[in-house]
């Protein structure tokens, strides 16, 4: 690829030729498409949603000036509100700790298993991935099922354990176990390919000298999957701390998260101001668990060498 | 790389994947099972078999509405962003557009907003432009939340594109878009394939982005399936819900047969 300056001096006694567009201005033509289409439907849409948390809202309903954090203020000192936000990351956390603990035996077997094993785990983990959340989350509502209409407490009664009755349906407890569900194959994924980076010479090294298969993982294999565990933990915080559909299918008032106290003040209060500084802490906790977690991996590349060669 | 799991780790690796395995498959059996049962409630355990539910669901008109309607907008939400993404990825794998970073940025940061957000802003933006119609306003904001997959997918693809080819061609004559079109496009059509067929999976299992746009005659699936759950108890629901996991399952061979799924999802 040719640096735009050395066209330049190419072009000198070319004087014929008055404008002589750079060679960029090819590519720059192919991303305009996309770039206005989204500067129009997405930038342009979302400053003015984010803008409504600052502006005040009359008596008729329309939104504008003077501006007031009055949304900001119920939504961070009303202590119901306070507890939804508590909630809601409570919630992303749990979430994304419990899932990443699931992913590393099937990220494992995707990365290293037997080739027939690992593309059959492949085929497992993605399924669910392409089969709506609606859907998941209604195999969760019939699993979780209270009383013996549950498949968890039937399968339980059929053991001989009627007694011990499973009551998570309806609590923060379900929202887990679903979002658990859901996200999985989006930390399994990151996880597995930086696993597959990985030189197995490493781990061979590791044995040789002595260590047993489980604190070579721990030594070598885990640190060294740090990048695709990170990625999969942020993208699965976010996630959960956005969702919407499981909470309202099995949270219930127990369950309550952001995204349906989004809903209410937005399709049942019409309070436009709340329901813009929802969105805006939404947004927040979402963009500050990426930049959070990119900055905490830059600084690891350039504290340890060793994992330089990982990306 | 194959075969390394061996051993006393190996064994306690590929059981508890098993064991995994089971948890990921769970629901979806159970919505599967209850499909068939002849009992009026969708209650476990399953009573007999029969196909009734299916028959039921298939001749309904809502259904088939809701079928169509998010068949057509998962089609028109993947063509259009594949009309879009594909120079976008173009040009950010050949030119060193200035601003080339912010813009990869901006043209992936769907996938980084809350997609609930991104309706909302999207229905608010619309209905002060009167903008009502909402096949329209589902258009866009599906092909918003699938451009971003499509532009990452031909990157990946691109990136693995082998460039000695394409000078070959140059230097033995071809114009440009001759080499793009003989030399380039059959090396990337495969990953395009996946590309699309994954955002038109996306589009059609769409939640939070209809949930706001959608109308009473403009349903998707899932927006329609979500309303069955609170007014339907008989398996009829857990019909409809088997029929979108055989979707996504003929989806997931699809994309192992035209790519590998490990290559479709960059693993």
């Amino acid at each position: 690829m040719m640096a735009s300056g050395s066209s330049a001096t190419l072009d000198a006694p070319v004087a014929a030729r008055p404008i002589r567009l750079p060679r960029w201005s090819v590519g720059l033509f192919l991303l305009l498409p996309a770039v206005a289409f989204l500067v129009v439907f997405l930038v342009i849409p979302s400053l003015t949603l984010l803008s409504y948390s600052v502006l005040t809202q009359s008596a008729a309903g329309d939104v504008g000036l003077p501006f007031s954090v009055s949304g900001y203020g119920r939504l961070l000192l009303t202590p119901a509100y306070q507890r939804v936000t508590v909630l809601t990351l409570k919630i992303a956390l749990l979430t994304s700790l419990f899932t990443a603990l699931l992913a590393y035996p099937l990220a494992m077997v995707i990365a290293y298993g037997h080739s027939a094993l690992s593309r059959l785990t492949m085929m497992l983990v993605v399924a669910p991935l392409v089969v709506s959340v609606v859907v998941r989350t209604y195999g969760w509502q019939l699993l979780l099922g209270s009383g013996p209409n549950g498949v968890v407490n039937w399968a339980l009664g059929l053991f001989g354990l009627g007694q011990v009755s499973l009551q998570i349906l309806y609590t923060e407890w379900a929202v887990v176990v679903a979002s658990v569900h859901v996200f999985l194959p989006l930390m399994v994924l990151p996880i597995a390919t930086s696993l597959s980076r990985i030189s197995p010479s490493l781990n061979e090294a590791a044995r040789m000298l002595g260590a047993s298969a489980f604190r070579a993982f721990l030594r070598v294999t885990l640190p060294l999957s740090v990048p695709g565990l990170a990625v999969g933990l942020t993208i699965v915080f976010s996630l959960t701390a956005a969702s919407y559909v499981t909470p309202q299918m099995l949270g219930g008032p127990r369950g309550l998260m952001l995204g349906i106290l989004l809903e209410q003040q937005v399709t049942t209060v019409f309070d436009w101001p709340m329901g813009s500084a929802i969105a805006t802490l939404m947004v927040v906790i979402a963009l500050g668990a990426h930049i959070g977690v990119t900055w905490m991996l830059n600084r690891r590349r350039a504290a340890v060498p060793a994992a330089q060669g990982e990306a | 790389m194959r075969g390394r799991l061996s051993g006393l780790g190996g064994f306690v690796t590929y059981t508890m994947a098993v064991l995994i395995l089971l948890f990921v498959l769970a629901p979806l059996v159970v919505v599967v099972a209850l499909s068939f049962s002849e009992a009026a409630f969708a209650v476990f355990p399953p009573v007999g078999f029969t196909f009734s539910w299916y028959e039921t669901v298939l001749n309904d008109p809502e259904f088939q509405h809701s079928f169509l309607v998010s068949t057509l907008l998962a089609l028109a939400a993947a063509l259009t962003a594949f009309a879009l993404g594909m120079p976008a990825a173009y040009a950010l794998d050949r030119w060193r557009v200035p601003g080339g970073g912010a813009i990869e940025a901006m043209l992936l940061s769907p996938l980084i907003l809350p997609i609930l957000i991104t309706g909302l802003a999207l229905l608010q933006f619309m209905s002060m432009m009167r903008m009502m119609e909402a096949s329209v306003n589902l258009f866009i904001g599906h092909v918003l939340i699938t451009l971003p997959y499509l532009i990452r997918t031909i990157t990946a693809s691109l990136k693995q594109v082998d460039r000695s080819l394409e000078e070959a061609a140059l230097t033995l004559g071809a114009s440009p878009f001759t080499v793009f079109w003989r030399v380039t496009v059959p090396q990337i059509l495969p990953g395009i394939a996946a590309g699309c067929l994954f955002a038109f999976m996306i589009s059609f299992d769409d939640f939070p982005i209809s949930f706001w746009l959608a109308d009473v005659e403009t349903m998707p699936l899932p927006i329609y399936l979500h309303s069955l759950m609170e007014r339907v108890f008989d398996p009829s629901v857990a019909a409809t819900s088997s029929l979108m996991i055989v979707t996504g399952v003929l989806a997931v061979l699809a994309l192992e047969k035209l790519v590998g799924l490990r290559k479709a999802m960059g693993v």
